[in-house]
Formats: C-alpha cells, sequence, structure tokens
C-alpha cells in the first residue's frame, strides 16, 4: 500500500496478505528459533524492545526476518492518550519498520499514560464520540507519518466508563472505518472483557466489519474469581478457541498469533498452540467453503444481551 | 465540564492515573481526594462501572496492582543484586519510592530504572546499607550495556601491523558496550556472592538476560566482612574500600571484573586519548619500564581477549 493511499481510508481498506499462524518472539526462545526450521508461518514482536541500540534482540531480529514474516507490534503508541503523539517514539517506529519491512505495524486502542508519564499498561478509553474523533484524528496522523495503515487491537478491560455512548465493538469498527486502520482482534481479550462486562463474545465479533479484520490474537488468561485477568501465561482455553472457531467462520482466513508472555513454556508448546489454531482455521473453512457465514454461533458462551464496556 | 468532551477526556485520564498510581492503593486515593473536594462522594461509582461482584474501586485496584507490580519486575530485572541484597520488603519499598519521584517517561521499560542509581544515592535505606548505590551502578551498568551500540572488537592481527618502532604512539579506541566504575565498597566480589547464592554456587549461571558473564578475574585481599541479614540471608556485606570494575558486552554477553587501581588508571588514560607510551610512563612509577611494559602487554592481552578494544590509530 502506497502513502498516498494513505489519504483515503477507504482505499487502505485492501487487507493486508494472509501470513498464516504465528507466535510472539520472546526472549527465551531466541536459541530455539534460529536453530533450525519452526512449526510456525510468522513472527510478532514488541516494537519498543526492538528500539535500541544494539545487542543481540535486533541481531536475533535481523536473522529472524531473513526467514520469516514479522509482524511489529507496539505497546506504547497510547493513541487515546490526550497528551501529544510522542514524535520521538513515532520517529523510533518509523526507523524500526524501514529495517524490517514487517508485513504491518500494529498497537492498541488504549492510552497508555498522561502528562508525559507511562503507565506501561493498556488503558481503557471511554467510548464517546469526542474520544472517537481524538482517536481518528490520531491514527490519521500515526499512518501519516509511518506512510502506512495501522492495526489496532482491542484490549481487556476490567473497568468501563459509565458515560460511553457505545459499545467497544462499535467504537472500535468506526475507527477503523473513519481512519482506514485495520482491527487486530484479540479473541481472548474480548472473551475476558466479555467476562468482565457481561456481554455475549459474540456479538462483537458481530458487529466488526470483516474487511477490517487483519489478525486475530489467542492468549491465555487467568480466573481470579471475581474477573478474569489477561495475563498470557497460560494456555488457551476451549471457550477461547471456540470463540476462535466462531470468528474465522466470520472473517475467513486471517492471520493468527498466539501470545504467551509470562511463566513462558518450551517452545514446542507455543508451537503446538499455533498448530491448533491452524487447524481450527483450516477445518473451519473447508467447512463453510462454498457458503457465506452471516454471523458467529459458536458455543463461547450463552447469549446475553447485546451490551458493553 | 461537558460529557464526553476532550476536556473531559483529560480530566478523566488525570483521574484514572492519580488512582492507579496512588501509593496507598485506590481507595485511600479517593478519600483524599474526597477530603481535598476534588471528589465527591460516589463519583467514583458514577463514573465507572462496577457491581456487587466487583465495585469500579476493586476494578480500579486491578490496574492499580498492575501498575506497580510490572514496574517492580522490570526494575528488579534490571537490578536483580540490589533486589536480592536488600531481600523484597525493601526493594519494594525502594521501588515504591522511587515510582513516585520517578515515574516512567519512556515509551520502554528498558529506561525505567536509569534514575534508580542516583536516587539510591539519597535514600534512606543508603544510611543502613551504605554500599547500596554501588552495588545499583553495577547492576544498572550491567542492564544499560545489554542493548549498547554494537562494534566490531580490534583484531590481533591489526594490533600486530603496527610498525613496532611506533608503537607506544598508539592509541586506542574502546567498543561502545564499555564502561569503567569506580566504587567506594567492594561490590564486584559482593555481586559475586550474591549471584553465587542464588544460583546454586556457579558462578557461570549469573549475567544480564540469563547468559553466562561474571568474572573477578583481578585479586584482591579478602575485606573484612560481616554476615548480612536482609535479603541476601549470610552473604557477607562488602567492606568499605574503594575498588574498580569494568563492565562490558562481547559476543551479546555482558560480562564484568573487578580492577586493579593500576588498570583502571590506565584504561581512563586510553579513553581520554592519551598513547599507549603514556600508560607505561604511568606503569613505570616506582618499578621501571621492564615491568611496566610487561604490565602493560597484559593489560592489553586481556583486553584484546574480551573484545573491548575497538581501534587502535597512529597519530
Amino acid at each position: 500500500m502506497s502513502p498516498r493511499d494513505i489519504a483515503d481510508p477507504q482505499a487502505a481498506r485492501e487487507r493486508p496478505p494472509f501470513l498464516g499462524h504465528g507466535v510472539g518472539l520472546r526472549r527465551d526462545h531466541f536459541d530455539r528459533v534460529l536453530s533450525g526450521p519452526t512449526g510456525v508461518d510468522w513472527f510478532e514482536v514488541i516494537s519498543e524492545n526492538f528500539m535500541v541500540e544494539g545487542g543481540r534482540p535486533l541481531d536475533v531480529l535481523t536473522r529472524v526476518r531473513e526467514r520469516y514474516p514479522v509482524v511489529l507490534h507496539g505497546v506504547s503508541l497510547s493513541i487515546g492518550s490526550t497528551d501529544p503523539l510522542d514524535e520521538a517514539y513515532l520517529d523510533r517506529l518509523h526507523a524500526l519498520a524501514r529495517r524490517f519491512e514487517p508485513a504491518w505495524v500494529s498497537d492498541h486502542l488504549c492510552w497508555t499514560g498522561v502528562g508525559g508519564r507511562n503507565a506501561h499498561d493498556l488503558l481503557p478509553l471511554p467510548y464517546t464520540e469526542q474520544a472517537l474523533d481524538h482517536v481518528v484524528r490520531r491514527v490519521l496522523r500515526v499512518q501519516e507519518r509511518l506512510g502506512r495503515p495501522i492495526a489496532l487491537e482491542n484490549v481487556s478491560s476490567y473497568v468501563a466508563y459509565r458515560r460511553s455512548e457505545m459499545p467497544e465493538w462499535e467504537f472500535l469498527a468506526e475507527v477503523a472505518r473513519r481512519s482506514g486502520c485495520g482491527i487486530l482482534l484479540d479473541i481472548n481479550n474480548i472473551f475476558v472483557s466479555s467476562r468482565n462486562h457481561g456481554f455475549d463474545p459474540r456479538t462483537y465479533l458481530n458487529h466488526i466489519p470483516p474487511a477490517t479484520v487483519w489478525q486475530f490474537h489467542l492468549a491465555g488468561h487467568s480466573n481470579k474469581g471475581t474477573h478474569l485477568l489477561d495475563t498470557h501465561d497460560h494456555a488457551v482455553i476451549d471457550e477461547v478457541w471456540g470463540l476462535y472457531r466462531g470468528a474465522v467462520a466470520r472473517f475467513g482466513a486471517v492471520s493468527s498469533l498466539i501470545e504467551w508472555d509470562d511463566r513462558i513454556p518450551p517452545f514446542e508448546r507455543l508451537e503446538n498452540e499455533s498448530q491448533r489454531a491452524r487447524a481450527i482455521h483450516d477445518e473451519t473453512l473447508e467447512r463453510s467453503a462454498g457458503r457465506r457465514p452471516a454471523g458467529v454461533a459458536g458455543s463461547a458462551r450463552a447469549a446475553g444481551p447485546e451490551t458493553g464496556p | 465540564m461537558k460529557p464526553g468532551g476532550m476536556i473531559d477526556l483529560r480530566q478523566a485520564q488525570e483521574l484514572f492515573w492519580t488512582l492507579i498510581t496512588a501509593p496507598e492503593g485506590v481507595r485511600p486515593a479517593i478519600e483524599d481526594l474526597e477530603r481535598r473536594g476534588v471528589l465527591k462522594g460516589r463519583a467514583i461509582d458514577e463514573m465507572f462501572t462496577g457491581d456487587g461482584t466487583l465495585p469500579a474501586v476493586e476494578r480500579l485496584d486491578i490496574y492499580a496492582n498492575m501498575y506497580f507490580y510490572r514496574l517492580l519486575d522490570c526494575l528488579a530485572e534490571d537490578y536483580p543484586k540490589v533486589r536480592a541484597a536488600l531481600g523484597p520488603a525493601h526493594f519494594h519499598n525502594l521501588v515504591t519510592d522511587y515510582l513516585l519521584r520517578h515515574p516512567s517517561e519512556h515509551p520502554s521499560l528498558r529506561h525505567l530504572g536509569r534514575h534508580l542509581t542516583r536516587f539510591v544515592a539519597s535514600h534512606p535505606l543508603a544510611v543502613r546499607f551504605p554500599w547500596l548505590a554501588d552495588l545499583s551502578r553495577l547492576d544498572w551498568a550491567r542492564a544499560d550495556l545489554f542493548d549498547a551500540p554494537d562494534a566490531p572488537p580490534l583484531s590481533r592481527d591489526a594490533l600486530a601491523a603496527l610498525p613496532q618502532e611506533r608503537a607506544g604512539e598508539a592509541r586506542f579506541t574502546m567498543v561502545p558496550a564499555f564502561v569503567v566504575l569506580r566504587f567506594d565498597h567492594e561490590v564486584v566480589r559482593y555481586w559475586r556472592a550474591l549471584d553465587e547464592a542464588e544460583s546454586g554456587g556457579d558462578p557461570d549461571d549469573a549475567a544480564h538476560g540469563r547468559a553466562t558473564g561474571n568474572a573477578a578475574r583481578e585479586g584482591a585481599e579478602v575485606p573484612d566482612t560481616h554476615d548480612h541479614e536482609e535479603g541476601a540471608g549470610r552473604v557477607a556485606t562488602p567492606a568499605r574500600r574503594q575498588s574498580w570494575a569494568r563492565v562490558w558486552r562481547k559476543d551479546f554477553v555482558v560480562h564484568h571484573c573487578s580492577l586493579d587501581e593500576e588498570e583502571a588508571q590506565s584504561l581512563e588514560l586510553l579513553r581520554s586519548g592519551e598513547s599507549i607510551a603514556r600508560v607505561c610512563q604511568r606503569l613505570a612509577a616506582g618499578r621501571g619500564v621492564p615491568k611496566a611494559t610487561e604490565r602493560a602487554g597484559r593489560m592489553i592481552q586481556s583486553w584484546l581477549d574480551d573484545g573491548i578494544l575497538a581501534g587502535v590509530t597512529l597519530p
């Protein structure tokens, strides 16, 4: 996609190439990934971890990039913050993207700090028209600066704002529609937030326009009794796999990625998770070949009210 | 304040930030804001969702806990021996105080700990643990060099190619991932003792990024010690004695070792652009030229082996 496409959000509607099924590249697995073939198709890396001057991570990424497609996934763009966009950060991100030529660049639909301070957490936005205008303006600015559309990911949340004027899925879809950005749909985050806020996760999927979805995230979470916590330290649970199956039926061939960031197991465990994503993806698409899915009717959760965070 | 307006969004974010970063927790922070008239009763429940299972305050507490513990974990990774020496309780309190003074102002967590070495020097814990600032500088140097710029090390061939008669005029440059540290306490020995205590006595298990490293090759007298009763259990704390270390990265692994004063001064001379002859001249004081030349040769050999020399030039 050329930089001039960015000026026209509709022109940026083209979905990027299907990469297959990947995993997040983490330091624990550097040696294993470099040692030979793997069972995954591509890697996602945390952009900020590679905004450095030298050392092993950059060397590893250089070598991984020679063999695999890579996606840059950031955690500090803070697209929803009321602070000015961090131009120095955008410069570094731009330089990183030019160097490693990722399939795409993504971050989160959230804010991470205010007043020049960074919480290094993905904090929720109120879903209001004014917040929507604010985010869309900033996405357009970022895309112009990077010379490419970006993808934004829905985050897990634990609290919501009572003055929100629309559900999260509507806000997310509208950001994508107005800015031309893609959506990185985190299936686990939808599930976690659905439990924390009491909505039907299938409703979320059914309100996201298929053409906007570039990527899926799959991850494990922790059940804290009163709430689910997005910890990325477990295998994907069956209910999330079920939701993923419904997502594949609705969105088609979308690149999937397994995230596992804490209590990181041997690489083979991630490969197995990725293989499961591949198997569900292939089986679902084969089954629905010739049919056009109208919506998600998976068994992830009993139908609930169509209200959201 | 217009509902849904930009000013409102800004205020909502500032309030959210205040609540989740309050060191005492969300509820005391709300009570404080209520006392000061910033918030009125039930304002939080009117602003944020919550229910009988999980009230709004407890939902905000989830963020507060994640904020603190994520940053605590980051600093524990960058300051592993400070944490080991202080123990979890003191380290927790140190981090709490540090984050109040130095919240993260950078998009990357890699920079979160950059002010800690100066911060601990004036922290009350430094009175009780006077070696704390020195130990923190060693930890931070190791973390900082992990992703310092790459540079190919000087080869033996390049050094051998120098005309013999002009070798004394040669000047070295160092790789960027290299630093010399001067301490008031014997913290290199202490760092190693902490490391061995953690890894069950195998010093090869310890280095930044779970790689290998750490060597204390330069012998020194056994310092006066006493058992340390804090987090490090029975590891003897460092004596107050001036000492030096060099920290460097070779093959993407960060190492450090102790230095004697002579080597530290020689390295500083070379870093300031002085020639090998000037270093030998300094070394010759009190021992004569042949021994000084021999010592300089041994040092240069070890710097070559460790890959800290980047280049050599003749004027």
